[in-house]
């Protein structure tokens, strides 16, 4: 029975009072509750939903026939190419050196592992521009490397591969971010026992830690994915902007806009956005897959 | 290295170091310079262009023509471009850090000195046809429909209240050259209130302007599609900038003060990279082409701008009205002056002006 | 080889800034803060990005709350839709920020009507960085809310504490980490935003001009600055910082990791 009606020396209550009280604190509870849904709801609302839906009514305003031939225009073709291109070779790259550096994170103890561990997560605090420019450092004229690739007629700046590094570097985190922990969790236990079987180091790996963290890794792929689209403020100063040919959809956006050609700029934003969706939606549910393993 | 770490690793290392080399092979196409010097020309040679972000159409119209009357020309031959437009202070600092542009199309001299300073530009441009220019404009007032601040002359640009939109010269050329045409109409005694010649009058229009500035975009066109958008009373800008807008929809309306600046816009061979792309000749051309009567026909129809002869480009044109006073940068001390001495030096108009107004 | 990679893309460019920065001693840095607007550039950012972190410290935590304890047809939604920001790119969040509130849109329209400026103005920064950074504390709070029994809070309550108390005294003191941690990231996160920024905030020194479209400024030769030494200079102090946040985040997480 409720605690609250047994106060010593005090004034026993009636059943009455006692189903009174627990109504009125449970209705009390409820609008709080409400209180708090609404609010939380009224801010993602306001925050994350209506800017989403100003985007998808500036484009679909544009028309299907507007829709469809900004899809034909070359620009816009080699743009998304290009932006996928990118995607792709960064996930390649982040997620293979993501999970070794994880696994060392993980499993490893060394002197300024927390220095390693910060210096990781370094990129997802660093601003777009200066990541710009310290490739601009390294590899523009004067650079520290640029005689090094200049003499093998290697151009790096203001051509595909600065673009790639830049994104390289701002993706560094995600996939490595989302593995540790998984890797932490699960300990060598698996893994020492497939070594005292006879199972050689690469078997291993494949079947039994790589299948451990698969839903993590898929986690941090999509977000890595996610992010190298989405790259704007350091491809803008590495690239040279030289249209069809180092434009990604990110810099299209801005030169439509610039070149009051707003509808397809609206148009590439939400191609990106509903891509973005999609990926998040590949997000979720890997997200959920990976707690329910891990539970 | 751990036991658990598969050896494989190693060489899918070199695979994705090999996988990014690859990728940049596809840029060292085209002809090349060798060493001793001679020069091997590509079967289908490509030229980068380096422009400022406004005549993105007529260079655009300008690229095709010539294209196909060099094509007729040369046996077929097809000359490919490859085009980028930006601020034209963010272009010079591309090509100072590494863009391999072979012409630049800038919108003020100094950033072409900025090129120059840094080597890559070996001739002396101000000596070529027209000394280089193959733009010209003026700088005016964009204003709302039925002008209701009364917008005319450069003191109404002090009126207390008002809100100015004009360009960040740290960024943009069109900025500059705003700067320049308040202080020199000051200076030649065309502004009431201001005394002619009088640096500290110029100084204290540029105060008062700069007090009503609310935002300094990163590009002139960038400040004016902020004004389209709706904000500021009156827009700083390019006269031809105003009616490419005007072209495309926009509302705004165009006042010519009094007296302005020429706006007088260079494009320059590279020869640096012209050199080693080995198309220096064809580049040249092309430049040399931007002359011609067709070719500044067409800038005035899709760039909308004035004759480059300064008293032609005083009167008005099909989309532009005429200028009463239309001095250019020579005529108030040259650009080396303007820009390390009297209006961008240390000391300059300008750079005590804003600090005034902003601090 | 872990340590290759690591040194290659991350070690090697941070160098590369420090030593251009401060190859020649402080005056660089001295320089840059010298330009115009550069303090008011850092003064402005750090303001943008601790109310960011302060706003997003109480809703994020507020939202993790209604997602973890509480259940609502809709929930699994809510929680995708706060995912929202990792995925979209920030310059399309600031697209959609122009295009629903700037002064041409309906809703927009409304607010400079009433004297309120949110595209190129602070306000709209907020906006853009709350929006960029909500994830971050939610997701950083969620994990420990999950963990926590629920039976101090069932005991709590059944012993006469309101829900305020209860929330108070006896679930904070295991989120705070957590919360804490969520905040420093959304502050470290707003710092460096640009994407985001630089459609939305128009860029005007001393007022909406933030330290990283400033740094992109200090590259233009036309710069009364001091050019791309003072520019690393600025970026070396903004990374300086941001680093030593990371750093704490991350001991404040493991600490608490460690405790439960």
């Amino acid at each position: 029975m409720s605690a609250i009606a047994r106060e010593p020396g005090g004034p026993s209550m009636s059943e009455e009072d006692i189903t009174r009280l627990r109504d009125r604190d449970a209705r009390r509870g409820r609008v709080v509750r409400g209180v708090m849904l609404g609010v939380s709801l009224l801010y993602v609302g306001v925050l994350l939903l209506a800017p989403l839906a100003g985007i998808v009514l500036y484009a679909l305003r544009a028309g299907i026939g507007t829709i469809s031939s900004t899809f034909q225009l070359s620009d816009v073709q080699h743009a998304f190419t290009l932006t996928f291109e990118i995607m792709l070779v960064t996930v390649v790259v982040t997620t293979f050196f993501g999970v070794v550096v994880a696994l060392v994170l993980a499993r490893d103890e060394f002197p300024g592992k927390s220095l390693v561990s910060a210096l990781v997560n370094l990129p997802l605090a660093i601003s777009p521009v200066v990541v710009g420019l310290m490739a601009v450092l390294l590899f523009g004229r004067g650079g520290w490397f640029e005689p090094f690739f200049a003499a093998r007629g290697i151009r790096i700046m203001f051509a595909l591969p600065s673009m790639i590094i830049v994104t390289i570097f701002i993706s560094i985190p995600f996939v490595i971010r989302e593995v540790v922990p998984v890797l932490e969790e699960l300990g060598m236990e698996e893994e020492q026992a497939a070594w005292t079987l006879g199972a050689s180091r690469l078997q291993t790996f494949f079947r039994i830690t790589l299948r451990n963290i698969r839903w993590g890794l898929l986690y941090g792929i999509a977000l890595s994915a996610a992010r190298a689209i989405g790259e704007v403020g350091a491809v803008l100063i590495v690239s040279g902007l030289l249209q069809g040919q180092t434009e990604t959809a990110t810099l299209y956006i801005l030169r439509a806009f610039d070149q009051y050609q707003d509808q397809q700029g609206y148009i590439v934003a939400l191609t990106l956005a509903a891509f973005s969706i999609v990926l998040l939606i590949g997000i979720e549910t890997f997200k959920r897959r990976r707690t329910s393993r891990t539970a | 290295m751990p036991r658990w770490v598969p050896s494989r690793l190693v060489p899918a290392l070199s695979l994705s170091l090999a996988l990014i080399a690859g990728a940049c092979s596809n840029n060292t196409s085209g002809g090349a310079t060798d060493a001793s010097g001679a020069c091997t020309p590509a079967e289908s040679p490509q030229i980068t262009l380096a422009a400022y972000s406004n005549p993105y159409v007529a260079y655009g119209k300008l690229i095709s023509t010539w294209q196909s009357e060099w094509k007729d020309a040369h046996d077929g031959q097809l000359v490919q471009f490859l085009t980028s437009f930006g601020g034209s202070t963010t272009q010079a600092q591309s090509i100072v850090n590494g863009l391999e542009a072979d012409i630049y199309a800038s919108s003020l001299d100094p950033d072409v000195q900025t090129v120059a300073d840094a080597g890559l530009i070996t001739h002396d441009w101000h000596s070529d046809t027209d000394g280089s220019i193959v733009q010209s404009g003026s700088v005016v007032f964009a204003i709302r429909p039925g002008n209701p601040k009364g917008i005319e002359n450069w003191d109404d640009l002090t009126q207390p209240g008002l809100q100015i939109l004009t360009p960040d010269p740290a960024q943009s050329g069109g900025a500059r050259w705003n700067i320049v045409a308040a202080y020199g109409a000051a200076m030649r005694g065309e502004v009431p209130g201001y005394e002619k010649n009088n640096p500290d009058d110029a100084e204290r229009l540029l105060e008062g302007i700069f007090r009503n500035v609310t935002v300094m975009d990163k590009s002139a066109n960038d400040s004016l599609k902020n004004f389209e958008a709706g904000n500021g009373d009156v827009a700083i800008t390019y006269d031809y900038q105003v009616a490419t807008a005007r072209a495309a929809g926009g509302e705004e309306e165009l006042v010519e003060p009094p007296s302005t600046v020429q706006i007088r816009t260079p494009t320059v061979v590279v020869d640096a990279n012209a050199t080693k792309h080995c198309v220096t000749d064809i580049a040249d051309q092309f430049v040399e082409y931007l002359h011609s009567k067709e070719a500044q026909e067409i800038f005035a129809s899709s760039a909308y701008t004035r004759p480059i002869d300064t008293a032609q480009a005083a009167r008005a044109t099909d989309y532009l009205p005429a200028v009463k006073d239309l001095f250019t940068t020579d005529d108030i001390g040259g650009w080396d002056e303007l820009v390390n001495t009297t209006v961008f030096g240390p000391d300059g108009a300008f750079t005590k002006a804003f600090q005034a107004a902003k601090g | 080889m872990a340590f290759l990679y690591l040194g290659l893309f991350i070690v090697l460019p941070v160098a590369a800034i420090l030593q251009r920065g401060f190859g020649d001693g402080l005056g660089n840095l001295r320089a840059a803060l010298d330009t115009f607007g550069a303090v008011n550039a850092l003064k402005l950012t750090i303001t943008m990005a601790a109310i960011t972190a302060v706003v997003n410290g109480i809703f994020g935590t507020l939202l993790a709350y209604v997602l973890v304890r509480m259940r609502f047809p809709g929930r699994d939604l809510l929680s995708t839709v706060v995912d929202l920001p990792f995925a979209v790119p920030t310059l399309v969040a600031g697209v959609m920020l122009v295009a629903l509130y700037g002064p041409n849109s309906a809703v927009g329209g409304w607010f400079e009507g009433h004297g309120i400026h949110i595209i190129f103005a602070p306000l709209g920064i907020l906006l853009a960085l709350l929006f960029v950074t909500l994830p971050l504390v939610v997701r950083s709070v969620m994990p420990v809310l999950l963990e926590l029994d629920p039976a101090e809070e069932e005991a709590a309550r059944v012993l006469g504490a309101g829900r305020w108390i209860t929330f108070w005294r006896v679930m904070f003191p295991a989120l705070r980490p957590a919360v804490a941690a969520g905040a420093l990231l959304a502050f470290a996160r707003s710092l460096g935003e640009f994407g985001a920024i630089v459609v939305v905030a128009g860029n005007i020194a001393n007022k909406t001009l933030t330290a990283p479209v400033f740094i992109s400024q200090l590259l233009q030769p036309g710069s009364t600055g001091g050019g791309p030494d003072a520019a690393a200079a600025v970026s070396a102090v903004l990374f300086g910082l941001a680093f030593v946040l990371v750093l704490i985040t991350e001991r404040l997480v493991s600490h608490a990791a460690r405790r439960s």
